[in-house]
């Protein structure tokens, strides 16, 4: 395995930049979809990132769950990136302890498509690893099923949610009200109907 | 509550005046309210809290529409008219919500207690007698209970956050709590209408806002201002006689209309 260099997404923030920092946005449609990477915000916590995350990425579209994460906790690669790293199949049954080495959740998110343009990659699932390389390797292999072409590793201790039981005044309002569909710019649509028909990606 | 409230009764002659001069009163600070926060657009703190003043000043004037809905439907006019064709001595904002924009941590503050007004005054309505206020009502506190969010994360974040994020949010404070007993003030027709059960009973209400409000500052550790009113506004928000910001705003947000009443140019 050639030298692994992740890249957090954090990285194009310029030295003694007086923005907030910045945090990656995962919004879920429905309960029946994934969480998909839509963006991100620049806030001063998670609390406001969340907040800020509701304001850009749900004041219209559906959305019934928003995760956060920074920006520094999200660890990527693209395709390219990839190249020459190899998959390495999770062994059958529990992982072998390994002594001093707690293993880290991390929530993997896939890009398989250059064909959206309202969302970066699919929530696929998650791996737990003792290290970042380790976890990267089960990652490549348990989510081969559908062409990569970036990957993202998400330290799952850092992702912050939406609380359930605010979901109805923090989504609701949204479905009621009309707006413009980027796709379909010249033509108004209701975010309900596209919640029952799906929106054109 | 019965289970189908049915059409709404007739209103007395008396009662639907005082319940036009109450939705009106409701319409007007929500419409001066949006109106305030959509002067920031373009000029948030940064670009999300930007887009965020500005989905805040956009439901805030959605919620003007529907109440002027309800006066319209009780033979008033219709809501564009009530918006773009009256002049300030006509509206019956309170002096709460037409002061001038301010700095970040004034217009966080000002949402913060109009936000907390509302978190008392919504639910309540939603209990009114009048079947279209109920309805509106529960529509609007949908979107206030994140409002409050928002602006209660301010207030949070303007107490603890630096000296001058302090001292600009007890400056604020000192020009708009003297501000607060006219926004909660009663109008004249309110009891006739606490007592049609359409609008809550407005010294109780005070009381519940207040409480919500004191409760947040001492969380906060800050505490609201000994002196008595400096500079108070008439306990009667329908009085203008002394003029006030009111002129100005409505001078700009109403010079598009007022050059083309029918819109004609467009």
């Amino acid at each position: 395995m050639s030298e692994l260099r992740p890249r957090a997404t954090s990285d194009n923030a310029a030295p003694g930049d007086s923005q907030w920092p910045r945090w990656e946005v995962l919004k879920q449609d429905n309960e029946r979809k994934a969480h998909q990477a839509v963006g991100s915000v620049h806030a001063a916590d998670a609390e406001h990132a969340l907040l800020m995350a509701r304001t850009v990425f749900a004041r219209r579209p559906s959305a019934v769950s928003m995760w956060v994460a920074p920006a520094a906790c999200v660890h990527a690669w693209t395709a390219q990136e990839l190249e020459g790293h190899a998959a390495e199949a999770v062994p059958a049954g529990p992982a072998p302890s390994e002594p001093g080495a707690a293993s880290q959740r991390y929530f993997v998110v896939r890009k398989s498509s250059n064909r959206r343009s309202m969302t970066f990659g699919d929530l696929v699932g998650e791996v737990a690893a003792p290290t970042l390389e380790a976890a990267l390797a089960r990652a490549l292999s348990e989510f081969a099923d559908a062409p990569i072409l970036a990957l993202w590793l998400i330290e799952a201790d850092a992702v912050v949610r939406s609380d359930p039981a605010v979901a109805d005044p923090w989504f609701g309002p949204a479905l009621d009200k009309t707006y413009k569909q980027q796709s379909i710019y010249s033509s108004s649509a209701v975010a309900r109907k596209d919640a029952e028909e799906g929106v054109p990606e | 509550m019965s289970e189908d409230p049915g059409p709404p009764l007739p209103l007395t002659a008396a009662v639907r005046e005082a319940l036009i001069e109450r939705l009106t009163a409701l319409g007007d600070d929500e419409l001066v309210l949006g109106h305030r926060d959509s002067e920031w657009t373009g000029h948030g703190p940064i670009l999300e809290e930007d887009i965020a003043i500005a989905n805040v000043a956009q439901d805030e004037i959605g919620h003007a529409v529907l109440w002027y809905e309800l006066v319209q439907g009780l033979g008033g006019p219709e809501p564009d008219e009530l918006a773009f064709t009256r002049e300030a001595a006509a509206f019956h904002s309170a002096g709460l919500v037409e002061q001038p924009k301010g700095d970040w941590a004034f217009t966080m503050l000002r949402q913060f207690l109009f936000d907390s007004y509302e978190a008392e005054l919504l639910p309540r309505l939603m209990r009114s007698s009048y079947a279209p206020v109920a309805e509106v009502a529960a529509k609007v506190n949908r979107e206030e209970l994140f409002h409050l969010r928002h602006s209660g994360l301010w207030l949070e974040r303007l107490a603890h956050g630096t000296d001058e994020s302090r001292r600009r949010l007890v400056a604020a404070l000192d020009t708009l709590w003297p501000l607060l007993p006219q926004l909660l003030a009663p109008l004249p027709g309110d009891a006739a209408l606490t007592v049609a059960g359409i609008y809550p009973d407005t010294s109780e209400l005070e009381g519940a806002v207040m409480q919500r409000i004191t409760g947040a500052l001492e969380r906060v550790d800050v505490a609201p201002p000994k002196a008595a009113a400096a500079r108070s506004e008439p306990p009667d928000r329908r009085d203008r006689s002394s003029g006030g910001p009111l002129v100005a705003l409505l001078a700009e947000m109403q010079s598009v209309a007022r050059n083309d009443p029918l819109a004609e140019g467009w």
